[in-house]
């Protein structure tokens, strides 16, 4: 057991490092990336109208026009202290735009998951147990069309049935600053559907797959013939093996619902960091872009960190290093 | 009416030739309650003779009781409106803001000299009256006594220089550079007394007020020793002042308690930031929302026959321009661009892209809102004979690319365009952009604004046609993109912008509606309306074109 802790510690370490390496790879594409975007900081403020002079005056003014790599190294080395600079833009500093704007998406991606989680794997063990029957036939079939279904038409749906017409929701996500966790709640289920319904079908599907697979193999054969009743042969056993893709889905699925919500953010007026990341692009806003993109990229190194650990947790064959 | 004709007698005796002036175009019939209100308002003529000539006591109160919907200002005070609006995409400074969720927080607290209404007639605010000197190069405005901004300083004729001299020194980048350039230059503003500031302009300028008016909407008055950091206290001189304000989020308002003039009736005010039209619809629907500030009829025409909800309909000078390079073989003749002109049925675009919303375009930047514009001038209207000989005796058909960017309805205009040149034989293939790429670097030779053979590109309100007619089209106009030159133009633009009467503006823009006719370097075929949207049972919203909001007498029910 010591050694298969040992082993388990450096196989962290090694992770770790490579996650503060993806880290830094990730902050020089956007760097370069942001090379290539059109137009400066002080034309996306004044308009394509300003002139020219008035542009390169601002520019100056909020310290936009130093070269590029000059700026990103300062921008790099301030980051590695603790502070991630000044939005050219809002011409204040970034980090409670960052932490606002994460903490929201967290918030929404929390509720989504903490919805789609269970009714997605109850979903998909109850098909696995029925596979090939109607029930079975009737999960996969919705989930998958619900899949497909892109969010801006689900969400435009949802607010025109639940928002609109029978007003039971509110439509807008943002809530006044000092409201109730309850209040924020309310205002946070309509958009977390949108997310639920693209989830619900892709992890149903991943949970069904991993279930009829353990149903199948010889473990459970074992634990069936030796006389272990149903439901500890589906929790002790089949359960266990069916999480292993779950959580490998959910992991990948991080980056996707904190940081590529924008069009639910929009349509819901939901302040995450999804559209904060693209208004900074857009506006050339380098150090609001950096520590955005940088942000996601931490959250999603430490999801896939702790989809890892979950999954070694779980895995005997997986601690014991090389011996899969 | 006998002893009223008395009173005006007597008034006229006392006013100057100017004032007397726009008192005979009002008498021969000339001028309109409504236009003798515009232009009185823009020479500054004295509040008596104004209301003497109307037979009214208080000129003003007639547009202000005009703007507003349904019980005529009557509502009960103490209403929370909310309000949507666009995401400000920068920190809210008077200096640089050029967007339109800013610029709308901006009048939220902040005030001007003058005030330009939806009938684009100005009206005192910070400033009482103003007067030009004989040609126009210098303008003195008096300035209302004690005005308090928020923090209690009192406004004084030192805060009005500053304020200019900020806006218009070059060093401090401000967006008021692409208005007041060439008009108003830093140290033109000069402190006659506390309450007296005269503007020494660079050369005269009959419009001059709206410069100065809500119509720069960079133009609000600070306090002399503003520092840079409005966002925090949003300190001006308005009816609300600031409760709070979250970047990206949204902002709230309080009544003033020292305002100056009539207190507001709202207790309170809260805008909702949205980066989007259709979610800003959906709140309203869902009366999230009292009142959407702006709205394009594209995408909203769900909105149009909702009982729920009340459009204010604003006309304005908002257009589309297609703009063909003078300068290039392919449309360096005249008759080429007359014929592509020509193709255009601009009442069916009225209908088909903005329901009816908008006026139809005569190809030059005078639309029918504006006073001088002379509406004697014949309208062009789709004549495909005419066009396919023209363009036949030009040369003939030939292939071209039409350049424009992603935004409302300009896609699909490009697309009609396209298809009416195709039958007189102009084959125009299309390459629609993204804003930031079509405008590029906004400079010659590096910007598809600027350089395209053929472009459509969107140009914004206007409370005179002064800028419209400059920066696209003089020789020297930095946002020429026909490469249009042309001396005659340039020198009568000169003079309509030194042009202080509204007779000598009407014959000199008649002189470059013909000539605009003739040379057709842009085709400008409608002027869509402003539209702001609010709940049925609110009233008392003013929109301006420019896309502020007053809620000052605003109330729900």
């Amino acid at each position: 057991m010591g050694s298969d802790g040992a082993a388990l510690a450096a196989r962290l370490a090694r992770r770790l490092a490579l996650s503060l390496l993806t880290l830094v790879l990730l902050s020089v594409v956007v760097f370069a990336g942001g090379q290539l975007l059109p137009g400066n900081v002080g034309r996306a403020i004044l308009g394509p109208l300003a002139d020219p002079a008035a542009v390169a005056a601002l520019n100056h003014r909020i310290g936009a026009d130093q070269p590029a790599l000059a700026t990103y190294l300062r921008w790099i080395a301030h980051f590695a202290a603790g502070d991630m600079g000044e939005s050219y833009v809002f011409r204040s500093p970034v980090a409670p735009f960052i932490g606002r704007a994460i903490l929201n998406s967290l918030k929404l991606a929390g509720l989504a998951f903490v919805i789609v989680v269970p009714l997605s794997m109850a979903a998909g063990i109850y098909a696995a147990l029925h596979a090939r029957r109607w029930a079975d036939q009737v999960i996969s079939l919705a989930g998958l069309s619900l899949t497909v279904v892109p969010e801006f038409v689900s969400s435009i749906l949802l607010i025109l049935v639940l928002g609109v017409w029978l007003r039971w929701l509110p439509i807008s996500a943002a809530t006044r600053p000092g409201s109730s966790a309850l209040d924020q709640l309310q205002h946070l289920i309509l958009p977390a559907m949108p997310l639920v319904i693209v989830l619900f079908g892709y992890i149903a599907r991943m949970t069904r797959a991993g279930t009829v697979e353990a149903l199948e193999s010889d473990y459970v054969r074992t634990a069936v013939l030796k006389g272990l009743p149903w439901r500890v042969v589906i929790l002790r056993h089949v359960l266990r093996n069916a999480l292993l893709p779950t959580i490998t889905v959910i992991a990948a699925q991080s980056s996707y619902m904190i940081g590529g919500l924008v069009v639910v953010e929009t349509l819901f007026r939901y302040q995450g960091i999804g559209s904060l990341i693209l208004t900074a692009a857009r506006g050339k806003d380098f150090p609001m872009l950096e520590a955005g993109i940088l942000a996601v990229g931490a959250i999603v190194v430490v999801a896939t960190l702790a989809a890892d650990i979950l999954a070694t947790v779980l895995d005997p064959r997986l601690r014991s290093g090389g011996s899969r | 009416m006998i002893r009223m004709s008395g009173l005006v007698g007597q008034l006229r005796r006392g006013a100057t030739p100017l004032e007397n002036h726009f008192a005979d175009e009002f008498v021969a019939g000339r001028l309109d309650r409504r236009g003798l209100l515009r232009q009185g308002a823009r020479i500054g003529m004295g509040l008596p003779l104004l209301g003497a000539l109307l037979g009214t006591l208080d000129p003003f109160a007639m547009p202000t009781a005009r703007a507003q919907l349904g019980n005529q200002g009557g509502g009960k005070p103490g209403a929370t409106i909310r309000v949507a609006c666009l995401m400000p995409s920068d920190a809210i400074d008077p200096v640089t803001v050029a967007n339109a969720g800013g610029l709308v927080l901006l009048a939220q607290t902040g005030e001007f000299l003058a005030a330009d209404g939806e009938d684009l007639v100005l009206r005192p605010a910070l400033a009482t009256s103003w007067t030009p000197n004989a040609d126009g190069s210098i303008w003195t405005f008096a300035l209302r006594p004690g005005v308090k901004f928020h923090n209690g300083h009192v406004l004084n004729a030192d805060d009005v220089v500053a304020t200019m001299d900020r806006l218009t020194d070059p060093k401090n980048g401000s967006n008021a550079l692409s208005v007041l350039r060439g008009v108003l230059s830093v140290g033109g503003t000069k402190k006659l007394d506390d309450l007296t500031v005269a503007f020494h302009l660079d050369a005269p300028n009959g419009n001059f007020p709206y410069y100065v008016s809500s119509d720069n909407y960079n133009a609000i008055i600070l306090p002399a020793d503003y520092a840079g950091d409005f966002e925090k206290n949003f300190n001006g001189t308005g009816p609300f002042k600031l409760d709070s304000y979250t970047p990206k989020v949204g902002a709230s308002f309080v009544r003033n308690p020292d305002y100056w003039g009539q207190r507001a009736l709202p207790d309170r005010t809260e805008f909702s930031f949205f980066a989007d039209q259709q979610p800003q619809i959906l709140a309203l629907q869902g009366k999230q929302v009292d009142v959407v500030v702006q709205l394009a009829v594209h995408g909203a025409q769900g909105l149009l026959n909702d009982p729920d909800v009340k459009l204010i309909k604003l006309h304005g000078a908002s257009h589309r321009q297609v703009h063909m390079r003078t300068d290039m073989p392919k449309f360096a003749d005249k008759r080429v661009r007359q014929a592509i002109a020509l193709t255009l049925d601009r009442p069916a675009l009225v209908t088909g892209l903005f329901r009816g919303l908008a006026d139809v375009g005569n190809d030059s930047p005078f639309a029918p809102i504006y006073p001088s514009t002379d509406k004697s001038v014949p309208q062009r209207a789709k004549d495909l004979a005419r066009a396919r000989e023209l363009l036949a005796a030009a040369g003939g058909g030939f292939a071209a690319t039409l350049t424009t960017e992603r935004l409302q309805e300009i896609p699909d205009y490009a697309v009609l365009l396209k298809n009416a040149c195709a039958e007189i034989g102009v084959k125009l293939s299309l390459k629609v952009e993204d804003q930031s790429a079509y405008y590029g670097n906004a400079k010659f030779g590096t910007s598809d604004w600027l350089d395209a053979e053929i472009g459509i590109t969107d140009y914004g309100h206007r409370g005179v046609p002064n800028v419209m007619l400059s920066a696209p089209l003089l020789s020297t106009g930095s946002w020429n993109s026909s490469h249009f030159r042309n001396a005659a133009f340039d020198r009568l633009v000169g003079q309509y912008v030194a042009a202080i009467d509204l007779q000598t503006q009407r014959g000199i823009a008649k002189d470059i509606d013909t000539l605009l006719l003739d040379e057709t370097p842009v085709i400008i075929a409608y002027f869509f309306n402003y539209i702001t949207a609010v709940s049925a049972d609110v009233t008392g919203v003013r929109p301006t074109a420019i896309a502020q909001v007053d809620l000052q007498n605003a109330a729900i029910g």
